[in-house]
């Protein structure tokens, strides 16, 4: 077999036996003596729970509740923040929150013990929106506050927005909503636990081993390396597994420290929609100032739907606030960001952390304020770029060259952007729209430093080569990537190199595979790992382990969000091509055409393949992934009535991958999977407000939603 | 625990159904979800059920000497999508029916007893003025589909009989339309369906025909609307247009139908009429 090189394309190792059905998830794992569990969970979204009464169990069934915990153990699940009760005791504060936990050999009869508990509830009034939680509906949610603000922050560069908006010609304000979005894996959330020796093991379908294994020990009060948790092959997650599986391994840990036997539970598909974390709803309302033809500065008022529990929230809203500037170099800026509690499910980390919400916005924004000045919002957003060495929103710099305009003309002129952009004007059932986006590669700031501290282990025995990390493969391909990064570096081939699903009693912490840190971060400690491991090749079975090591000249203070909030971004551009069907509303997209600046793609054919789905899951976000919830309930709940995007939805998309090495990264690689979900949806709206000839403020945007739009203007 | 009966031929399954009143099970598509219990948990009946699956006398599409096409209850939507003698409307439907895997599988009396709303086949049958043949132990009687489907999720079957094919005279038409609004453009459950046909001769409506899908709590259709452009002079549809498409408005269910779905399908019958009104040329209008 021949040396891999970086820049063959290939096969991914996990694709045959996916697409065969032989790859294992884990609701394919059976152990002997196995019991079921089904939970009982929250029908009110907000009130005192007044009695639980279980029906009598048979024989072998158990029921798990806040009670179960030992007294040396905690009722929270330590995900970022430790909120988020494990079972909800004395009231509840959103639908679908985890009350008891049915264990036992039968999953009609827990079916039927779930069915026939009954919960007397005193029932309080709750805040659903942001605009409840704005108006502190029901009174403030978490204990001790005087509002509904959970978390809050705002970073200012420039001038006093005061004097600003003084000496302006005109002042745009406006504001943008956003909506729910549900991650709809393939494979929904599902977790065996059981005992080994004095240890507890979790075969759980995941993003992040580690986390788990962290954010439940506390309910036991045990050591962390008393739980270890296995990673099943996981079906897609999209940040759906980042922290949530701990909702499901919580309950388990307690009922198998009363119950010794190995329990599984896995989740129905309407479960994991209708009881699932979801991506933020935003509300997002910037005020101009423009004078002379030019945007002089922006105020910005950033709203996130957290839902009952902070969990992962102000690191979510951070970045919201770090990306509200997009990819331009506002002048002077004042940006706020404000984490509303509201009694729905737990908002939580979903591809693009936050970025997303605040990126459709400040594009919109953009293409209005150039349709007021005349100017093609392409050039108007090219004339406001942010440069190599400018300063973003943190006070930070750009680190790398920003090859945004290379990267526009490339997909201009494949498109045919101007000449379309002219013909089709405003309101001719035509458009073509543009958008520009970007994404901070790994943890904000110092975290990658400060918190995560990754490892990453390579073991050669023989002439094969293991690599030990915590990172997962979840269907993006990281398994492929990291077995090429280090067959390349060491010049054998792909074949001889493994990368087993991580157990982490076995592999170091190589920190959560999120955030587009793991090919930045994990690849490139792989790769310094391959480079010592070649040197002392001749030497016989050996380790190599590396630490992260954070480049100099990049401060960072967490306490005032102020200086270097990413070492480097993902660049992108899109734009769209649609026509509406004046009679029914219906957009028939003709074209998308994107440009990634990714540094450099690690495998071509992966790439393509992140982008092909994060923009049309982007896509989809903009046009029909609709998700409502009607005091405190999803109305959603399954995938007839939440509808994500089909291959017959969207033609064929051009993609452009521009290089651009980057210092730090393997083979100059950059994060990329979330970057790529970033933008699509603003070109789409763009594209739609000019065909209808009408500004539109909200996504998503089905064809009933149009009508609305056109109506209201 | 569920009672399942497999019989092996209609009389026998006759026999079931009067002994017993199992529900007759067919594709399975509608059914098996609604009887589902969760992931690892059999589904659950709330009657015995009875597989007609295998029942060939129920299955296939004929024409009868006068034109008449007779579908068989068994015929899958995805037998009725290729086969051209079908009429238009009908076929057009059944080829936009869920994702390839359930046409395969969802059968016509399944998708006409399960009487959704949204249902897709229903809408162009009650264009056409089909009837269906219901067997029993006592015969066959005949009755129309519009007559058949009482209201969301109710029909006229009685608790021995099974559908046993779905009958569709010749109708005469040189101005075709259907359009459905899904959720998405595949695998999608209807928003919004609209059939209309017209049949024009040396400048009059001979005929002309509508009817709305996922509109309330049946398909609607109404002869005496229709009538208000029949026997008019296509010349005439501007000045008859507004009457008409209030008229048909008001037939929609005002609950089930807000604004956009009401007045997307004014859009569509007032494009239709345009077309008819222009001389466009004759076939499908799309």
């Amino acid at each position: 077999m021949a040396a891999t090189r970086i820049d063959d394309k290939i096969r991914r190792s996990d694709a045959l036996s996916k697409a065969r059905g032989e790859a294992k998830y884990v609701s394919d794992l059976f152990f002997d003596g196995m019991l079921y569990a089904m939970m009982l969970r929250s029908t009110e979204a907000r009130a005192d729970i007044i009695s639980i009464t279980p029906p009598t169990l048979p024989d072998g069934y158990y029921f798990i509740t806040a009670d179960d915990i030992p007294p040396e153990g905690k009722n929270g699940l330590h995900m970022i923040a430790e909120d988020w009760r494990c079972f909800a005791k004395g009231d509840v504060r959103f639908v679908g929150e985890t009350i008891g936990l049915f264990v036992g050999p039968s999953r009609a009869v827990l079916k039927s013990l779930v069915d026939n508990t009954k919960v007397e509830y005193s029932v309080k009034e709750g805040a659903y929106s942001i605009d409840d939680a704005i108006a502190i509906k029901g009174g403030p949610i978490v204990e001790g506050k005087e509002d509904d603000v959970m978390c809050q922050l705002y970073c200012e560069k420039g001038r006093d927005m005061e004097s600003v908006f003084k000496e302006a010609d005109e002042i745009l304000t406006e504001t943008f909503e956003t909506g729910f979005q549900e991650h709809v894996h393939l494979e929904t959330n599902g977790a065996v636990v059981m005992e080994e020796g004095e240890n507890y093991v979790f075969y759980i379908s995941c993003q992040c081993p580690f986390y788990v294994r962290k954010s439940v020990a506390g309910l036991l009060g045990i050591p962390v390396e008393r739980v270890i948790v296995r990673q099943t092959t996981t079906g897609g997650a999209f940040g759906g597994k980042e922290h949530f599986p701990d909702v499901l391994a919580g309950p388990l840990l307690v009922a198998e420290h009363k119950i010794h036997k190995p329990i599984k539970l896995i989740f129905d598909r309407e479960e994991d929609m209708e009881f699932s974390v979801k991506r933020h709803p935003s509300k997002i309302i910037y005020k101009s100032a423009i004078k002379d033809g030019k945007l002089i500065g922006t105020k910005g008022d950033i709203y996130y739907n957290c839902g009952a529990y902070l969990s992962a929230s102000f690191v979510v809203l951070q970045r919201g606030v770090f990306h509200a500037n997009g990819v331009y170099d506002i002048p002077n800026t004042y940006l706020t960001g404000y984490g509303m509690a509201t009694n729905t499910f737990p908002s939580d980390a979903f591809r693009g952390f936050g970025a997303p919400q605040t990126l459709f916005a400040i594009e919109m924004h953009m293409s209005h304020i150039a349709r007021r000045l005349g100017i093609d919002p392409a050039d108007f957003k090219k004339s406001m770029f942010l440069k190599k060495g400018g300063e973003t929103v943190t006070n930070g710099h750009v680190v790398e060259e920003v090859m945004l305009n290379e990267m526009f003309d490339n997909i201009a002129k494949e498109s045919d952007y101007y000449r379309k952009s002219r013909e089709y004007g405003y309101g001719s059932g035509r458009g073509i729209g543009v958008s520009f986006y970007n994404h901070g590669g790994a943890f904000t700031g110092n975290g990658e430093q400060a918190i995560i501290k990754a490892h990453a282990r390579l073991r050669k025995e023989g002439e094969r080569v293991i690599i030990e990390v915590g990172s997962t493969e979840m269907g993006q391909g990281f398994q492929t990537i990291l077995r090429k990064i280090a067959a390349a570096v060491l010049e054998i081939p792909i074949e001889n190199v493994d990368y087993p699903n991580p157990d982490t009693s076995c592999v170091p912490d190589s920190g959560p595979t999120a955030a587009s840190r793991s090919t930045m971060i994990v690849g490139r400690l792989i790769e310094r790992c391959a480079q010592e491991m070649k040197e002392r090749w001749g030497e016989g079975d050996f380790t190599v382990e590396k630490e992260y090591e954070h480049p100099d000249g990049f401060p960072w203070d967490q306490s005032t969000f102020r200086g270097d909030a990413y070492l480097g971004y993902g660049w992108g551009a899109a734009i769209v091509e649609l026509e509406i069907d004046r009679r029914t509303n219906e957009v028939v997209v003709k074209g998308i055409w994107s440009s990634h600046e990714i540094g450099k793609a690690i495998d071509e054919l992966i790439v393509h393949g992140q982008i092909n789905g994060g923009v049309i899951q982007s896509l989809g976000y903009a046009s029909m992934e609709k998700m409502e919830n009607r005091n405190g309930h999803f109305k959603q709940t399954s995938m007839s009535d939440y509808v994500i995007p089909t291959s017959m939805d969207f033609p064929e998309q051009y993609y452009h991958i521009q290089e651009n090495p980057y210092e730090f990264g393997p083979f100059g690689a950059k994060g990329m999977g979330e970057l790529v979900f970033n933008g699509a949806d603003a070109a789409y709206v763009d594209a739609l407000e000019r065909a209808i000839g009408k500004e539109v403020y909200k996504i998503p945007l089905p064809p009933e939603d149009i009508e609305e739009a056109l109506r209201n203007a | 625990m569920n009672t399942c009966y497999i019989p092996e031929n209609l009389t026998e399954a006759l026999e079931i159904r009067r002994k017993t009143h199992a529900l007759p099970l067919a594709g399975g598509t509608d059914l098996m979800v609604q009887a589902k219990q969760g992931i690892g948990i059999n589904p659950v009946f709330k009657s015995p059920i009875m597989i007609i699956t295998g029942l060939d006398e129920l299955k296939g599409i004929r024409v009868e000497d006068d034109g008449t096409l007779v579908i068989g209850a068994l015929t899958t939507s995805a037998e009725i999508a290729a086969d051209e003698r079908v009429f238009y409307h009908i076929r057009t439907a059944a080829s936009q029916m869920g994702a390839i895997s359930l046409r395969n599988t969802a059968t016509i009396g399944g998708n006409i007893a399960n009487a959704s709303p949204k249902g897709d086949l229903p809408q162009p049958l009650i264009l056409l003025d089909a009837t269906l043949t219901l067997a029993s132990l006592d015969g066959e009687r005949e009755m129309k589909v519009d007559d058949f489907i009482t209201g969301a999720k109710k029909t006229a079957l009685n608790d021995d009989e099974i559908i046993k094919e779905i009958r569709v005279k010749p109708v005469e038409a040189n101005y075709l339309f259907y359009h459905k609004i899904g959720t998405r453009k595949a695998n999608a459950i209807s928003k919004l369906s609209l059939s209309a046909m017209a049949n024009v001769k040396d400048g009059l409506i001979l005929d002309f025909r509508a009817s709305s899908g996922a509109a309330g709590d049946k398909v609607k259709r109404k002869r005496e609307v229709e009538e208000m452009l029949i026997g008019k002079a296509v010349s005439d549809i501007p000045s008859l247009k507004d009457g008409f498409l209030t008229a048909w408005n008001g037939i929609l269910s005002p609950h089930a139908m807000p604004t956009y779905r009401r007045e997307s399908t004014k859009r569509m019958l007032s494009y239709f009429l345009d077309k008819i009104s222009e001389g466009a040329e004759l076939g499908i209008i799309s």
